[in-house]
């Protein structure tokens, strides 16, 4: 990642009355990326959106935009533009005049508006008669694709996505991701997207930035915060995983049932600083296999059967470990069942595929 | 005769099918006799403190004051009877209410007297006898005893006098002299711009008008006639600062010096204020004008309602409003004070009373005065008013 | 659309459930209005009604000036009144609904008083104030300003100001809901898109409080057109408006006809000229389809 960032934060702090809702942030996106804003509600996610957007002001801290400082700058003066949850199309206006509302602000000339804004509906794949409704005639996704247009009109240096698909039906959610997608890739504007979804943010962005209570607690790759988490509460974020309460010693692994031949971990499985004491070995339940008879792992355990669930593709099972630990795994669906309800297994899983972190890191 | 007698014959019809015809009615007074007594027995078991049941009940349609409990309570205790009121608001109001079906519920009416004595052809009084009252009239001041014409329709007495009063110029003697209120000349002088205050209580301020204008407002009027009500209206509204229905804005006007004059009232207006201790705010009549009297004289009479059904008490509470007693506490509310037609009530009066109610001027007034009826073009010079008050924008 | 119109009308059961409705409507509304418009060929002499059909009264209206000029006059004042509520509550209920979230409700319970207080009492109370020698000028003169500075009393002035005064609530309260209504987001994407605090108020909360403003307009002139009070007691009578000429055609002159036919006279107009505003600010132009 070269050159120079297009946002820098530095150490931003918002207190809402006692509520410290930015608790000393500190973001750097490059040009052109991709990056997701993700935690659950209250992390601080839209707050952080609404100081880069200009709504809000940090209390310290600075911000700045390809070099420039923001901080002071009205919303209306940055090189930002924002799609809202809610859209905030608005009620009064055409489609044609909702998205061409930023560049008439800007004094444009009404024919070039006109042009632009035919371009932009085009981009936006939706019909031209759409131009002379009002939002309110339009169904969801359409509206999703007016908003995107508004914001994108003006050339935005930076595009804010404010939870926009979170309103929006499965299916819908899906379409518009891929077209978020291919939006990013074909126009070139940083992204910056925030989502209470981290299986959204891993589908949709270059980096993903985990929040909770108002501080960052991990910035990585989406490969990074999957399989390489800061702790525990970005590792459950994601969904359904397998964290086994281990000790560590050295550098070898230990836990009740946990067999192996060799119980070393490589430096690269553990997550930096982890000293010996108490740690959580993840293991995703995609990658552990049950083993037959005389099939050899590098980490292998027993288990019983407790539940089975069908996932459409795959098939899950739930299971309890001899020391009482639950632990999923999870199999192609056409592949044979290796086992029922109640059935003890043998399961292995490598060393590759493991990752040794702390209970709960602090930021 | 009966009230809907008037109405198409489809009307009348419907008016019977709905029993809100005469003999309908009376079945009905049956009825809710019935039903009252039925209610009364229901409740026998309960006290309601004062308002136990009282044997006999009456209706009694009158000007505020008429009311008064230490006028009514005597008698109704003394009778055992109930009194409910319908205070009339505007004398024409108050008869068109009676000819509109309230006179099947009234059983005495206190109101202005051509009003009362349109009772009479209306069919809804009860002719008087005035030997029956001799024992009342006996008391009365002369200009007051029977016959009385005004009060008197086709030869029949049809009420009693009960109060009186004048109707002139009311003045503030501090800002302007009672000298200069020998006629009606101020309200014109235009000096006197926007400090004239004009009764909003309808024909009352016209007909002091029409007399200055020389016109006699009681007598029948031509085009000619009413084109000069027409010209002094306009004059007036020229000089007028407001026009106030509510009697206390007139009052406090006249204190404060910011209306020179009040057009349209009288004794009515001015006493209550005299009675507080202002006695600079009088109420005058003019000199008569080229034979013309200017004054008006108002008297207030009370009628039986023919179809009362207690003929009895009624003329008891007739005989009681004009007593000596009561006639002491009508002549002096606080609302307002007016003299009465009980000659004996002067005797009750204390030297502070006969000067609140001006009784040394009160038969100067008299003497200048027209007697009020109603004016038979009263409808063109209502509608001449409207149209002035319009153009005078 | 029109096919559920006409299945509604065929639906017995809907009828049923619509007769309760009907019923009131036509003995609380129609009927009363057929009366009148019956009472208006009756004719009066010498304060009683007698019944007859005839013209009179209608001939009366459409020759004599005096009525239109009356009416013409309340029309003036009631538009006048309506634009002052407006342009007074606007600011007042911009200011609840964005500046002054913080204390609003007790802005709201003030509001709330002073509309609930009887307007008798309110007007009568003006009165006090503005009289030549009232509270107005009292104060004036205690910080040297010559005796009577204000002298509006029994003028359009102080009837406009009694109007305005007891009719601003509705207005406030009105538009207040209007713009509360407004999703800040809309707000915060117009500053987003570019447009200055002016231009967003001009762009987004004023179009989108269109509404509000209409509904105030329309219950501020039905009200202003029926005023009597204020004309009465605070313009001194002097230059009274159509409720008062039919309060004084009813009351004064007994003519239940030519005040029954002066009453449809003010109805029918009141109507045209909302009718008419309706036109000239057409909701569907500016908001689309509703």
């Amino acid at each position: 990642m070269a050159g120079e960032p297009i946002l820098e934060i530095r150490d931003i702090r918002k207190n809402f009355g006692a509520y410290q809702a930015l608790k000393g942030v500190s973001l750097s996106v490059q040009q052109g990326e991709f990056i997701a804003l993700v935690g659950p509600s209250g992390c601080g996610k839209t707050t952080l959106l609404k100081q880069i957007a200009g709504f809000e002001e940090p209390d310290s801290g600075s911000l700045s935009i390809a070099g420039q400082p923001m901080l002071g700058v009205p919303a209306a003066a940055r090189p930002t533009s924002m799609v809202f949850q809610k859209l905030a199309l608005f009620p009064h206006m055409t489609v044609a005049d909702n998205i061409g509302f930023p560049l008439k602000l800007r004094k444009v000339d009404p024919a070039i508006i006109a042009k632009r804004v035919e371009a932009m509906i085009e981009l936006m794949q939706l019909k031209r008669e759409y131009l002379t409704r009002y939002p309110r005639q339009l169904s969801g996704g359409e509206q999703q694709r007016v908003a995107l247009a508004r914001s994108m009109i003006s050339e935005p240096k930076l595009l804010l996505l404010d939870e926009p698909l979170s309103a929006l039906d499965v299916k819908l959610k899906k379409v518009l991701q891929a077209e978020l997608k291919r939006l990013h890739r074909s126009v070139g504007v940083t992204f910056v997207h925030v989502t209470h979804d981290l299986e959204e943010a891993i589908m949709l962005a270059d980096r993903i930035c985990v929040m909770r209570s108002g501080e960052i607690l991990q910035v990585g790759g989406p490969n990074d915060i999957y399989y390489r988490p800061a702790d525990s509460f970005v590792a459950g974020f994601i969904g359904d995983t397998n964290l086994l309460a281990v000790t560590v010693k050295g550098n070898a692994v230990s836990a009740p049932g946990l067999t192996a031949a060799d119980p070393t971990v490589p430096a690269q499985y553990v997550a930096p600083g982890l000293g010996d004491g108490p740690a959580l070995l993840m293991v995703r339940p995609e990658l552990i296999t049950p083993l037959e008879s005389g099939q050899v792992a590098d980490f292998t355990i027993d288990v019983t059967i407790t539940e089975i669930f069908c996932k459409g593709g795959t098939v899950q099972f739930r299971s309890n470990t001899e020391g009482g630990a639950p632990l999923i795994f999870e199999l192609p669906g056409a592949s044979k069942q290796p086992a029922d309800i109640g059935d003890k297994l043998r399961l292995g899983f490598p060393k590759r595929d493991i990752y040794l972190f702390r209970e709960r890191v602090a930021a | 005769m009966s009230w809907y007698s008037d109405l198409p014959k489809f009307y009348q019809n419907q008016i019977k099918a709905m029993g809100l015809d005469d003999e309908g009615m009376s079945r009905r007074r049956l009825l809710k006799t019935a039903g009252a007594a039925a209610g009364a027995a229901a409740m026998s078991g309960l006290t309601f403190g004062r308002s136990a049941r009282a044997a006999s009940q009456m209706s009694y349609m009158c000007w505020e004051g008429y009311n008064d409990p230490r006028i009514i309570d005597p008698f109704k205790a003394a009778n055992d009877v109930d009194i409910a009121f319908d205070l009339i608001v505007d004398s024409p109001g108050g008869f068109a209410k009676l000819q509109a079906g309230a006179s099947r519920e009234i059983d005495l009416v206190s109101s202005d007297m051509p009003w009362v004595t349109r009772m009479g052809p209306a069919g809804l009084a009860l002719e008087l006898n005035p030997d029956d009252y001799a024992d009342v009239y006996a008391t009365f001041y002369d200009q007051f005893k029977p016959p009385f014409e005004p009060l008197m329709s086709e030869g029949k007495t049809i009420g009693v006098a009960t109060r009186w009063g004048w109707v002139g110029g009311c003045i503030n003697t501090d800002i302007t002299d009672p000298d200069t209120w020998r006629s009606y000349d101020p309200v014109f002088d235009a000096k006197n711009k926007d400090k004239i205050c004009v009764m909003d209580w309808g024909d009352w301020p016209i007909l002091p008008m029409a007399l200055h204008a020389g016109i006699d407002p009681y007598q029948e009027l031509d085009a000619a006639a009413l084109e000069e009500v027409r010209k002094v209206l306009r004059a007036m509204f020229k000089n007028t600062r407001t026009l106030v229905a509510d009697l206390t804005q007139a009052q406090k006007g006249l204190l404060d010096g910011s209306l020179l004059g009040c057009i349209g009232a009288g004794s009515y207006l001015t006493s209550a204020v005299r009675k507080q201790g202002h006695k600079n705010i009088i109420a005058t009549v003019p000199d008569p004008k080229n034979g013309l009297k200017q004054g008006i004289i108002w008297v207030e009479a009370t009628a039986i309602v023919k179809e009362t059904d207690q003929p009895e008490l009624a003329q008891k509470l007739l005989k009681h409003v004009v007593s000596k007693e009561a006639g002491h506490i009508l002549s002096l509310l606080d609302t307002t004070c007016n003299v009465v037609t009980n000659k004996a009530v002067e005797a009750l009066y204390t030297d502070e009373e006969k000067s609140i109610l001006q009784t040394d001027y009160m038969w100067h007034a008299w003497d200048n005065s027209q007697m009020h009826r109603i004016a038979p073009n009263i409808d063109e010079m209502l509608a001449i008013w409207q149209e002035e008050l319009a153009a005078a924008q | 659309m029109n096919g559920e119109i006409d299945r509604s009308w065929r639906d017995p059961e809907l009828l049923v459930k619509a007769l309760p409705s009907v019923i009131l409507q036509t003995a609380f509304f129609l009927a009363p209005l057929l009366m009148t418009v019956a009472l208006t060929f009756q004719r009066t002499k010498n304060f009683q009604l007698t019944w007859t059909w005839s013209l009179d009264t209608w001939t009366d209206i459409f020759t004599k000036p005096h009525y239109w000029t009356i009416l013409g006059h309340t029309l003036f004042m009631a538009i006048t009144c309506v634009i002052l509520c407006l342009v007074i509550a606007f600011p007042v209920a911009y200011a609840l609904a964005t500046r002054l979230r913080a204390f609003q409700d007790h802005v709201k319970v003030l509001i709330t008083f002073a509309f609930l207080t009887d307007a008798t009492l309110k007007t009568f109370g003006w009165v006090l104030f503005l009289d030549k020698n009232g509270a107005a000028n009292y104060l004036l003169q205690q910080v040297g300003f010559p005796p009577a500075t204000i002298d509006i009393l029994f003028t359009d002035w102080a009837t406009m100001l009694g109007m305005v005064y007891n009719l601003l609530s509705f207005a406030i309260f009105t538009i207040y809901l209007s713009i509360d209504a407004i999703d800040r987001s809309l707000i915060l994407a117009a500053y987003d898109a570019g447009a200055s605090k002016f231009r967003t108020f001009w762009e987004v909360t004023l179009p989108l409080a269109r509404p509000g403003i209409w509904a105030a307009s329309v219950l501020i002139f039905l009200l202003a057109v029926g005023v009597f009070l204020e004309p009465k007691v605070l313009g001194g009578g002097k230059s009274p408006m159509s409720a008062e000429l039919i309060r004084q055609t009813f009351e004064t002159r007994v003519n239940w006809p030519l005040g029954a036919a002066l009453t449809l006279v003010l109805m029918t107009v009141a109507v045209f000229v909302v009718l008419l505003f309706n036109r000239v600010y057409s909701l569907k132009r500016h908001m689309g389809p509703v």
